[in-house]
């Protein structure tokens, strides 16, 4: 019966061990020092019981039974408790001190390790991933981790101290030692069963607490919906259902806890009342003296709160191991293979050549791009045209490297520059995210500013380029954002750009604008972009018309026009539309 | 209104979080109570040394069996009493602040969702949820451990000094003399690590921020091959972060062992003194050992104590952030007197509008308002049924004069009415019904299509959901879906493409019956084909009701009755499209540059099609 739970247990100390070790490689000596600490804080607790039982036995003892007491044994008692007392003291510091370099050092090292391993995993790795759950690997995760780190020191300390006391209550007298032979497992048995316990209600708890939290973000994220449709109560009630199971489970926990602490105080105070009974009769039986009993009472007095931390080790170590191995998954992950890598030059006088060229997110999924053959002149502009999820923004991100391909891909060589769809601003200031490490002039900059319409704007800021935009680049509007990333892009005077539906979040005066002066100022500059809007089109030399992932032809816009009445639709939804209401105007007119 | 909000003591704070959560203070008194006779326990065990040395053993073969055991009997019936009322008050202090905690985050999601737009936009959505999770937890962490602390080692202080004064007072005098200064040491230790842990809170938030771009912008990361550069970046916010997680930690570390040294200190000090006074003084050996468990335990607490005083600055802070949403001023509030709507369609007058955010007016003299203002002065009269555009650049306010409508702020200055009747004495769950805003770029829930769509009337039917379906022409998209109704839309699995989800908006619109709709248009287009089923249904929705667009394309202000021009928030150019253009005033210039985009093929191409 008792042998699968046995092999249990034994598993998870193994386990224990291989993260404890495993962690301990990372700082080694700083985990020394403080496990030095710890001990040595273990060795002055014996010896500090044992000053005290000396004080009393030789000093006060004396004084109260045979008045004349010599000063110096009173200079030796005092010495002798306040020596210890201070060597108790500075092992306490060098422990905790230690311990704590040694836990925020090993998650410095972690999140660190993380954090790297995304930096050089290649965009194909994170699909399918999920951010918020990554993020946490790098932080909360690492947290978790690290948490057991700190009281390893003291618990190893309260393992010696353990037995260091046992023994010497044994040592003093065999019944005194017996009756507290007794109590220590029972604390620690009694420490272990409540974590284990509590465990399921912290966790239900922990649950709890994320799918409320979930859904708050939902709603607030919701907001304006909330408000439109006056259902403010509503919500606040549906939330308040969630917010009341984490009432529940952290009552639960809470009755738990209450029955656990009132015993964590009560057992070794019977102990402790028992010692006294016992040691009474031992005394006067002539075994023991009153010092002996006292410093043993003091003893396990100094006892009960690293039994404690013995218990809190155990019950964080499964939250540290699944921390851990969520933090493996990510490191002992290949990295990929770069999809840039895969990309060759084109020959002089092209910008971009594409032969064949396909994209498949997953071995079980269709593919979502497949044989595209393209070839752009260098300096040519390709509007690339279709409908929603024909592979417009694939095409545009396997040529900029950022997902795998199939095929051949060669561009002309030199600085590259993309424009994503969504324009992702860094916390920092306006500058570091247009130079984003590299380095350029004030000068460079405006002009980059002003190719991309967004002077006006940046000149209006308080601390211009130096403003901080907050994360995610909350503080400024989509279109604001957008300009920024165009004008990221344009800094680095590419020879190829390609853009992903970049005027989109532009009024059409704005949009004309910038279109305008990439014509003018990056003439040269070979140029992919994926258009939603005639403008673009009209911008373009030629025009990629796709279909379902598939290229369906590259041609003149007025050729495209001829070819393909889809084609025809999809651009001239706009301009049927304003003929249709210029129409109806027109009716209206004749109506009144 | 002006007043800065947050800025309160703790005390302050703390009896204000007493007054919002008023479950805490009942029974607060009993509560205490329990715990006091739970922290009693700790000193029957000195007491049972000291009356045992000095009654019960003097010395070899003098023990008194009988009184031992009677003593120990006494101690142990006590110390399981005082365990259980230990027990009791933990289990009604907690289960308490888990009630109040849980009022309060009702209190404050309710608050939240009433605050105005203009405040969920200005402060970061994020803060507002962190309010609600992390930072009531701050005060869930202290109840469980910092509240419990104050109850219970408080009163055992003050229990154990009454148990010293009783044995000795010279004794008592000695020991609390020299554990004073330990107060002060502790005192200093702690301001510094409140500031230690503050950065290294704001460092570890730096490291978040940094760790998440790296995710986060990961496409855009290696778009321009700048990994090594925030590798750079995070490394360096890595290492602040453990450098002052260290620095805070070195200082903790001296918290603890001052409190030991002070114990050692208190021990010399006391068996000194009673050596000195020895037997003379009517003090017994007992009562000398009995000192020297007390101070302990009496300074055990001190050091425990600033733990808990970090944990309490922790949750005073999370409850001045709580407190401090809870004071900011709720959105348009609902009038105590409100006024029924007429019925059927809705006319829409706007008097004197003027809107300025409130926090950009802070501080600012009332001459500069109309500088800072979004919407200056605006005058307009919309007849029943009429559909006009709102038309103007980025940030000329046509978005605000929208929200003004479907009051979701209200105005600085002036006054907007609605079939007669000003905003601001409308019901709000009546306005919710009769005033309808259309968002293009919708939020959906991560739930099925019929749950999102519900949201308008929770207890629509699925055949009315279909009927308006049908009316919106969507039948045969909807019957198309995997799971019909039931199909789960919205979260960020993107399921269904943009155009989908303005479809699903427009149900959702449908299923209320409204006589003023505000359609915002999307600034970013889908793709073409949907565009024009979107219109379709929007055009349908619309008729026979004032419509109101926040037109970012001039297609749709083309097609509107009326168009209205803003520029900085006054309203420049009023008329229809064809008046408009005739006047070839700021309308007409953005018409041409649209015309212009949009020519996007020559007049032979059409010849040939057609």
């Amino acid at each position: 019966m008792s042998s699968p739970v046995q092999q249990g247990r034994f598993r998870r100390l193994r386990a224990a061990y291989r993260l404890i070790s495993a962690l301990v490689v990372l700082h080694p000596k700083l985990f020394a020092v403080a496990l030095t600490g710890g001990v040595s804080f273990a060795v002055a607790t014996v010896a500090s019981s044992l000053a005290i039982r000396w004080v009393i036995d030789n000093v006060i003892i004396v004084r109260f039974d045979q008045p004349p007491l010599a000063g110096s044994q009173l200079l030796i008692g005092l010495s002798l408790v306040i020596g210890i007392g201070l060597l108790r003291s500075v092992a306490v510091v060098v422990r905790r001190a230690f311990a704590g370099m040694f836990q925020w050092r090993t998650a410095e090292t972690l999140s660190r390790s993380v954090a790297e391993r995304f930096l050089r995993q290649p965009m194909s790795w994170f699909q399918g991933r999920s951010e918020g759950d990554l993020i946490a690997r790098a932080g909360v995760d690492v947290e978790a981790t690290v948490g057991v780190l700190a009281p390893i020191p003291f618990a190893t300390g309260a393992v010696v101290l353990l037995g260091l006391s046992t023994a010497w209550l044994l040592w003093t007298d065999l019944p005194i030692g017996v009756v507290a032979l007794v109590a220590g497992p029972t604390l620690l048995w009694a420490n272990v069963r409540y974590q284990r316990r509590a465990e399921g209600h912290f966790t239900a708890a922990q649950s709890h607490l994320g799918d409320f939290s979930g859904a708050v973000h939902e709603s607030l994220d919701g907001v304006n919906l909330v408000k439109a449709y006056g259902a403010e109560d509503r919500e606040t009630r549906r939330l308040g259902e969630l917010a009341a199971m984490v009432r529940e489970s952290r009552i639960a926990a809470i009755r738990l806890r209450a029955t656990f602490e009132a015993l964590l105080e009560l057992v070794p105070a019977l102990t402790n009342v028992s010692l006294v009974v016992v040691g009474a009769v031992r005394i006067s039986s002539g075994d023991l003296s009153i010092g002996q009993l006292t410093a043993a009472v003091f003893m396990f007095s100094l006892l009960v709160f690293p039994l404690r931390l013995i218990g809190y080790v155990l019950s964080d170590l499964p939250r540290s191991q699944a921390g851990w191995a969520r933090i493996n998954e990510i490191l002992s992950d290949p990295v990929l293979d770069d999809p840039r890598d895969q990309i060759l030059e084109a020959p002089e006088g092209w910008g971009v050549t594409a032969v064949q060229v396909g994209h498949r997110p997953a071995p079980e999924i269709a593919p979502t791009l497949r044989d595209v053959n393209l070839d752009v002149r260098s300096g040519q502009v390709l509007a690339v045209v279709g409908a929603t999820g024909s592979g417009k923004t694939t095409l545009i991100e396997v040529l900029a490297g950022l997902r795998s391909h199939t095929g051949e891909i060669r561009l002309a060589p030199g600085p590259m520059a993309v424009v994503l769809q969504e324009a992702f601003l860094f916390a920092g200031s306006l500058r570091s995210n247009l130079c984003l490490g590299q380095e350029f002039s004030d000068e460079q900059i405006w002009t980059a500013l002003d190719w991309a319409s967004a002077t006006e704007f940046v000149s209006e800021l308080r601390h211009g380029l130096d403003t901080v935009v907050g994360e995610r680049g909350v503080s400024l509007s989509g279109g604001q954002r957008q300009r920024i990333a165009l004008a990221r892009a344009l800094l680095r005077r590419p020879v190829l750009l390609l853009a992903d539906d970049v005027t989109s979040a532009l009024d059409p005066s704005t949009e004309n604008a910038v279109l305008e002066n990439l014509r003018v100022h990056l003439s040269s500059t070979t140029v992919v972009m994926v258009a939603s809007r005639p403008s673009t089109i009209l911008l373009a030399d030629q025009v990629a018309f796709m279909r379902d992932g598939a290229l369906v032809e590259q041609g003149l816009h007025s050729d495209l026009m001829t070819r393909h009445s889809d084609y025809r639709e999809i651009v001239e939804a706009f301009e049927t539309d304003r003929q249709k209401s210029g129409g109806s105007r027109a009716k209206r007119g004749r109506d009144e | 209104m002006s007043e800065p909000m947050g800025r309160f003591t703790a005390v302050n704070t703390i009896s204000r979080g007493l007054k919002e959560a008023p479950i805490l203070r009942q029974g607060l008194g009993v509560t205490w109570m329990f715990a006091a006779v739970g922290a009693l326990g700790r000193v029957v065990v000195p007491i049972l040394i000291q009356q045992a040395i000095d009654r019960g053993i003097i010395g070899v073969g003098q023990v008194d069996l009988v009184t031992i055991l009677v003593f120990g009997a006494i101690a142990a019936v006590s110390l399981t009493v005082a365990a259980t009322c230990q027990r009791i008050a933990i289990l009604r202090l907690g289960s308490r602040s888990e009630k109040a905690l849980y009022d309060l985050r009702v209190r404050l999601i309710g608050h939240i969702h009433r605050l105005s737009l203009a405040d969920h936009n200005e402060q970061r959505r994020g803060s507002l949820t962190a309010r609600v999770t992390s930072d009531i937890d701050t005060l869930t962490q202290f109840f469980s451990w910092g509240g419990l602390a104050w109850l219970l080692d408080g009163t055992l202080m003050l229990i154990i000094a009454a148990v010293m004064l009783s044995y000795n007072w010279v004794l008592a005098l000695t020991a609390f003399f020299v554990a004073a200064p330990l107060v002060i040491v502790l005192r200093v230790v702690q301001k510094r690590l409140v500031v230690a842990y503050e950065r290294a809170r704001s460092h570890n938030a730096d490291m978040t921020t940094s760790i998440s771009e790296v995710v986060s912008g990961a496409r855009t990361i290696r778009a321009y091959e700048a990994g090594d550069y925030f590798a750079g970046l995070t490394r360096a916010a890595v290492h602040r972060r453990a450098t002052t997680q260290i620095r805070a930690n070195i200082i903790s570390a001296f918290l603890f062992p001052s409190g030991e040294v002070f114990s050692v200190l208190t021990i010399a000090a006391v068996v000194s003194m009673g050596v000195w006074i020895g037997p003379a003084g009517g003090l017994t050996a007992g009562a000398v050992v009995g000192f020297v468990f007390l101070a302990y335990r009496f300074l055990e607490p001190v050091a425990q104590f600033t733990e808990v005083l970090d944990q309490t600055q922790t949750a005073v802070a999370g409850l001045r952030r709580v407190m401090s949403v809870l004071d900011m001023p709720i959105g348009p509030p609902e009038a105590e007197i409100t006024t029924d709507l007429p019925a059927g369609v809705l006319n829409i007058v706007c008097d004197g509008v003027t809107f300025a955010y409130p926090s950009r007016l802070e501080g600012r003299m009332e001459s500069r308002l109309l500088d800072d203002a979004v919407i200056k002065d605006l005058n307009l009269t919309i007849p029943a049924g009429q559909h006009v555009a709102l038309v103007g650049a980025t940030g000329s306010g046509k978005t605000t004069v929208a929200r003004l409508i479907a009051r979701f702020a209200d105005p600085t200055f002036g006054e907007i009415r609605i079939g007669g009747v000003p905003l601001h004495l409308v019901a709000n769950d009546v306005l919710r019904t009769r005033v309808a805003v259309v968002s293009q770029e919708p939020f959906l829930f991560d739930d099925s299509l019929i749950a999102n769509v519900r949201f308008a009337r929770p207890d629509a039917t699925e055949a009315e959901v279909w009927e308006v379906i049908g009316t919106l022409g969507l039948t045969e998209w909807a019957e198309g879906l995997s799971d019909g109704l039931w199909t789960v839309v919205g979260g960020r699995g993107d399921v269904m493409s943009a155009g989908e989800r303005q479809l699903i908006a427009l149900i959702r619109v449908g299923l209320i019956n409204p006589g003023v709709l505000i359609l915002d248009e999307a600034t970013s287009s889908v793709d073409a084909r949907s565009e024009v089923e979107i219109s379709r249904a929007l055009a349908s929705l619309a008729r026979g009701r004032t419509t109101v667009s926040i037109a970012h394309r001039l297609s749709t202000a083309a097609r509107a009755d009326r168009v209205l021009v803003l520029d900085h928030g006054v309203l420049v150019e009023d008329g229809t499209h064809a008046e408009l253009i005739a006047a070839e005033g700021p309308y007409r210039l953005l018409y041409e540059d649209w015309m212009r985009s949009t020519r996007s093929s020559s007049p032979d191409h059409l010849d040939q099609r057609s």
